[in-house]
């Protein structure tokens, strides 16, 4: 074993190390800077979530905030004076995340047999739907008033209430989203669903019901909106209409476009550049949309596959790292 | 098992694909189905797959009647094919094209765990296909970056992976040299089995005539002749529709010689420009 192998462990360690000591010094940063943290997570979450169905099934669904949405609303009725009904903030994140994956399927049945442009019309629609009819439906919702005095979340007893609580909660769900969504893409479901995204006739042909395939991803991927949905509606203890416009799910695909479709470390870094830099140039709030826009083109012509290459993904690191451990020589 | 055509017919608006057809096709057997251009062979092995609908007729493997079902039900029940043109996972592994086969095929065994095939299980299955194809060393590679020739065996290997009894092969050797053809016929004919029918669409006639058992003849959709390759090297009307009959020829020399005379043919011309 030579030196430069013990040095590229050491530098490996190290930047385990780094990775670890930013995560757990993120909390002791101004709160400004702690919700900004917060709502990289939320984002990363969300286009993990999103990114199961364009990245890894390649179906554009452009309405994706609908389900966040979905996950949002659940909280305001099952947790706050609207009805009067409290359940604990841990049974309500299960349940947005099933009347997300519900949702999913609802919306995933009639539109499936839509191929491309069409299936990206069709999901806009439906997730300006969803807002439009919350916008209208008041008294459930209280239309654009929305729904306030949420209660305050608490989990195992520990009660959520500051930015910093919800940074680790943020951080453990995105862990495990992650986790999962990276093994659901090393699974043979992953490789069919890549499959899918290439030729759908062809996996027709091979024996697969590409219509269930599709369903699953959309469910899956609405179970992680809705998960996320509840988050944010208990973190905001707020929930109207206005936060689940077009230009969110739109946010949301610009995070993978630019990141790196189909790539969880890509999504990661699309969604730190995304909420980053409005915020650096909070001075030009006006000019949101312009500057996705420009950041937009100017990955697209730069970078045409995201700013991470789609080669470096969760696989080639885990790879990589257990080689220099295993067997060194191969790295 | 037996798979039937039953007085099949196949209209494309007012084109009469395919006419009429019956055929039965037994495990045991490799069949080749030819015919010139435009004959509807393609059509046939897309009807048997489910990927084109039947206009009249019936299609039946076994009980089942095939062309009632949507198509990934078909192939479920044992039907496997190639593609005229390549349709490999490009952005997939080597390995990968052939794993994806394996996927669950319904909801319930997929969510209950109750997986057809563990993971292990699909591994040893794929590797040891890999290798009766030749393909192991590339098992890693993308499909997309092999050469030509190997992605159509690969394609081939995809079909057989499963061990479907019935597999249709649209045109295997299109496009390869005449060493790659010759591998192909004898790879095809050592893949022939007592328990599966090889079902095959080629142009090339040294491969059809050495491997078939019995050979389908297909003319603008209807069936000129069926039998054993010397029946069909033999038969006039064979001849005739690939080669046209001998005052048909004639003609064509005499008008190839009158253009020849007036400043050289068109299609020559248009040949000699690729
Ligand atoms: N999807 C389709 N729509 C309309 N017409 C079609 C379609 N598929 C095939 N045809 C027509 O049906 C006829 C038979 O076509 P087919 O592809 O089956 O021929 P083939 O025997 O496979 O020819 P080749 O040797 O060129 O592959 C042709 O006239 C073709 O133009
Ligand atoms: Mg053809």
């Amino acid at each position: 074993m030579g030196t430069s192998v013990i040095a590229r462990r050491a530098g490996l360690l190290a930047t385990l190390a780094l990775c670890v000591i930013l995560l757990a010094l993120v909390p002791k940063l101004p709160p400004y800077y702690v919700r900004v943290a917060d709502s990289i997570l939320i984002y990363i979450i969300l286009a993990v979530g999103l990114n199961l169905v364009v990245g890894y099934a390649g179906l554009l669904d452009l309405g994706f905030i609908a389900f966040y949405a979905v996950g949002a609303y659940a909280y305001a009725f099952l947790a706050s004076g609207q009805f009067d009904i409290h359940l604990p903030f841990i049974v309500i994140l299960f349940i947005g995340a099933a009347a997300g994956a519900i949702a999913g399927v609802l919306l995933g049945f009639p539109v499936l047999k839509l191929r491309g442009d069409y299936l990206a019309i069709v999901t806009l629609s439906f997730g300006e739907i969803i807002r439009i009819a919350i916008n209208n439906a008041d008294e459930l919702t209280n239309g654009p008033q929305g729904i306030a005095g949420l209660d305050r979340a608490s989990l195992f007893g520990l009660p959520l209430t500051s930015p910093v609580h919800f940074y680790w909660l943020l951080l453990a769900l995105a862990i495990i989203i992650c986790a999962s969504v990276y093994y659901m893409e090393r699974s043979i479901l992953g490789k069919a669903w890549r499959a899918l995204r290439e030729d759908q006739d062809v996996v027709r042909g091979l024996g697969i019901n590409t219509t269930t395939l599709k369903l699953l991803a959309f469910a899956l991927s609405a179970a992680i909106g809705g998960a996320g949905g509840v988050i944010f509606g208990s973190f905001q203890r707020f929930v109207s209409p206005e936060s689940f416009t077009f230009q969110e799910s739109l946010l949301v695909v610009l995070i993978i476009i630019i990141g790196g479709v189909g790539n969880i470390v890509g999504v990661i870094a699309g969604a730190i550049v995304l909420v980053v830099l409005p915020e650096v140039l909070h001075f030009a709030a006006q000019y949101r949309l312009l500057i996705y826009g420009i950041v937009l083109v100017t990955v697209i012509v730069l970078r045409p596959g995201g700013l991470v290459s789609p080669r470096f993904n969760l696989s080639f690191i885990i790879r990589k790292v257990r080689n220099l451990w295993l067997s060194p020589s191969k790295t | 098992m037996a798979l039937a055509l039953e007085n099949v017919s196949k209209h494309f608006g007012s084109l009469v694909a395919i006419k009429n057809l019956s055929l039965t096709f037994d495990v045991g057997s490799v069949y080749s189905i030819i015919g010139p251009n435009g004959a509807g062979k393609s059509t046939v092995v897309n009807m048997i797959a489910g990927s084109y609908s039947v206009t009249s007729g019936a299609i039946r493997l076994g009980a089942s009647v095939l062309n009632r079902l949507p198509k990934h039900r078909v192939a479920q029940l044992g039907i496997a094919r190639t593609y005229q043109n390549l349709r490999l996972f490009d952005g997939m592994t080597v390995l990968e094209n052939l794993e994806v086969c394996f996927f669950p095929q319904s909801w319930l065994t997929y969510l209950t765990g109750a997986r057809r095939l563990g993971k292990s299980e699909r591994l040893d299955i794929c590797h040891a296909c890999l290798e009766r194809f030749g393909l192991s060393d590339v098992a890693d590679t993308l499909a997309g970056d092999l050469p030509y020739g190997r992605q159509k065996i690969l394609e081939l290997a995809r079909a057989f992976v499963t061990e479907a009894p019935i597999v249709l092969l649209d045109e295997p050797a299109a496009g390869l040299n005449h060493t790659e053809t010759k591998d192909m016929a004898a790879l095809i004919a050592s893949l022939k089995r007592a328990d599966r029918a090889i079902i095959l669409v080629e142009h090339d006639m040294d491969m059809v005539m050495s491997i078939s058992d019995r050979i389908d003849v297909l003319n603008y959709g209807e069936l000129l002749c069926s039998g054993t390759p010397e029946l069909v090297r033999t038969n006039e009307k064979v001849q005739e529709a690939y080669l046209g009959t001998t005052e048909e020829l004639d003609t064509i020399r005499k008008l190839a010689q009158g253009r020849r005379a007036q400043g050289g043919l068109r299609s020559n011309a248009g040949i000699v420009r690729h």
